[in-house]
């Protein structure tokens, strides 16, 4: 529904008024933008609290649960992207950041890192 | 493998979170006490590290991560605080222009008092800490304030911890000045609030997830994180004081970071202070 | 319309919607779960997504409503910063939008004024949260 357009990675707010990029190319570019986001200090920095089975993932932290399995855990994947949004709101004491919610994260950032951990 | 060791790992967190689940009392003027606090947070930690004895989280993480502390054991044969530590005593026996010194501030002679600080100034309403009395002191001798994060200032304050190994903590909070249970209630408030835009508290890190790996960093437990102050970081590659330490924590819940001496941060020095009483001065240490 | 279809569904599979308390958790829950630009439907109502200070970025570009935004951004982060609850990268962006406005790029000056602004406002509810519940965490 919402196609990421990576090229307009600021607010999204002409995402929908542009054309959708050709389907392949844009899903592709979304899990690698989702990849980066998940392993960039500066970014998501996912890994410093989330292993994950991706070769490219060293010396993550075990702070949370690791990325694993996600489509058992989230047969809904809009109930992991809320959770991704913002995890305080199921547990309040969480150390997770809330990544959409205090806008640490882009919505296309949030949904290209959703893409990216899905395949896990 | 490692992916189930983790995940197991992953549910201790869980349940650890679960047993910092809030208490009634303690929370307001009327309730707040900090010995109940104390005593409190040592049962947590009793009952998240067995095998750690209380006396010893004066080394901070590395009475609860057997991994590290090996490590650090080798680095402190050959300590890369002592450099700063003959500093800072030469500096503390420098006259000033005056002829006087820092001896003359403070009680008896500046040495083996690092134990009494935080203290609660009565006459001037607020909490004083070391690094700031060693300031006081120069200004009210004619000279220029040191700059509070690191250099002179920790030498000095290094040098008086040194002569002060040992010595129990023993902050107290004055009964006759409410004023003084204010601002350690404050300093609480502090420590265990969430801030920044990264939403952390202190005690995100310090309390539920202290030595829980945040990619290769352990985080300290918050019993005993003042006793070793001045500190010498790996990270920093230098000497720094505990509102150094403070301003980058905060800053790391993505905040605007306060300055050192803030208020707000020597209301937490004597929230933490108090919560190693009992506990012995070690300072300077060094940590990663 | 295959956006409109999506809602639908969604809204069907979702009964915790319905029980949504306020329209506050309704729109949270909307954007978490599916981002800004969604349409969502509120006791008989349909509602959008975005943030208000999204909204007020989507005014003609130009240089009187950039400057308009961004000074009611800096009086936003005023706020917080006296409660003692600023976030750190809030100034930097402040400056950022100030600095497209004097390039002339009216949109992006809109765009990071709506963040910082939105930061800010969300800092001030960090703070009368904190107010409330910091006692939670502590061991007892």
């Amino acid at each position: 529904m919402r196609k990421l357009t990576t090229s307009l990675c600021a607010a999204g707010v002409l995402a929908m008024f542009s054309a959708a990029p050709a389907v392949a190319d844009n899903h592709a570019d979304q899990i690698a933008l989702g990849k980066a986001v998940y392993m960039g200090k500066s970014r998501g920095n996912c890994i410093s609290c989330h292993a994950i089975d991706d070769p490219d993932a060293n010396l993550a932290g075990n702070q949370g649960p690791p990325t694993i399995s996600m489509k058992a855990r989230y047969p809904d994947k809009s109930k992991l992207r809320a959770q991704v949004w913002d995890a305080s709101k199921n547990n309040p004491l969480t150390i997770m950041p809330p990544l959409g919610k205090h806008w640490i994260l882009s919505e296309e950032e949030i949904d290209a890192v959703v893409e990216y951990i899905y395949q896990f | 493998m490692k992916i189930i060791k983790t995940l197991a790992l992953g549910l201790t967190v869980a349940a650890a979170t679960q047993m910092t689940h809030a208490a009634d009392t303690g929370f307001d003027m009327q309730t707040v006490d900090p010995e109940a606090d104390r005593i409190a947070l040592q049962k947590y930690f009793k009952s998240r590290f067995p095998e750690s004895d209380i006396a010893d989280y004066v080394n901070g993480i590395y009475a609860v991560d057997a991994g590290s502390r090996e490590q650090w054991e080798e680095l402190e044969e050959f300590p890369p605080y002592e450099f700063d530590v003959e500093q800072g005593e030469e500096l503390f026996n420098t006259a000033f222009a005056n002829g006087k010194g820092y001896a003359d501030c403070f009680e008896n002679g500046g040495i083996g008092i690092r134990q009494n600080f935080p203290y609660w100034s009565k006459e001037e309403g607020t909490v004083k800490t070391l690094e700031q009395e060693i300031n006081e002191c120069r200004v009210n001798n004619g000279e220029e304030p040191l700059k509070w994060g690191k250099g002179a200032i920790a030498q000095i304050s290094a040098y008086m911890a040194w002569t002060s190994r040992d010595k129990v903590f023993d902050i107290k909070i004055p009964a006759d000045d409410e004023r003084a249970k204010a601002a350690y209630l404050d300093g609480k408030k502090f420590f265990y609030a969430k801030r920044g835009q990264l939403n952390l508290s202190c005690a995100n890190c310090h309390v539920q997830g202290s030595n829980i790996a945040i990619r290769a960093d352990l985080p300290s437990p918050q019993l005993g994180h003042v006793t070793h102050f001045p500190v010498f970081r790996s990270k920093w590659g230098s000497l720094g004081t505990l509102h150094r330490r403070y301003s980058g924590c905060h800053k790391d819940s993505r905040s605007k970071p306060l300055k050192p001496q803030a208020e707000e941060f020597r209301n937490l020095e004597y929230f933490q202070s108090y919560m190693s009483n009992g506990l012995v001065a070690n300072g300077p240490g060094s940590r990663k | 319309m295959k956006k409109g279809l999506i809602i639908a569904a969604a809204l069907a599979m979702a009964p915790t919607l319905a029980t949504a308390a306020s329209f506050q958790e309704a729109f949270e829950s909307n954007r978490a779960m599916h981002g800004n630009d969604h349409v969502f439907e509120w006791k008989g109502g349909k509602y959008h997504t975005n943030h208000e200070e999204e909204m007020e970025a989507r005014v003609k570009a130009t240089k009187a409503n950039a400057a308009d935004l961004l000074a009611k951004a800096k009086a936003k982060n005023a706020e917080v910063a006296k409660l003692g609850f600023e976030w750190k990268l809030t100034g930097g962006i402040l400056k950022d939008a100030q600095k497209a406005i004097d390039e002339g790029d009216y949109q992006k000056a809109l765009n990071l004024a709506a963040q910082a602004k939105y930061h800010a406002r969300i800092g001030i509810q960090q703070y009368h949260y904190a107010q409330k519940n910091w006692h939670l965490s502590v061991p007892e």
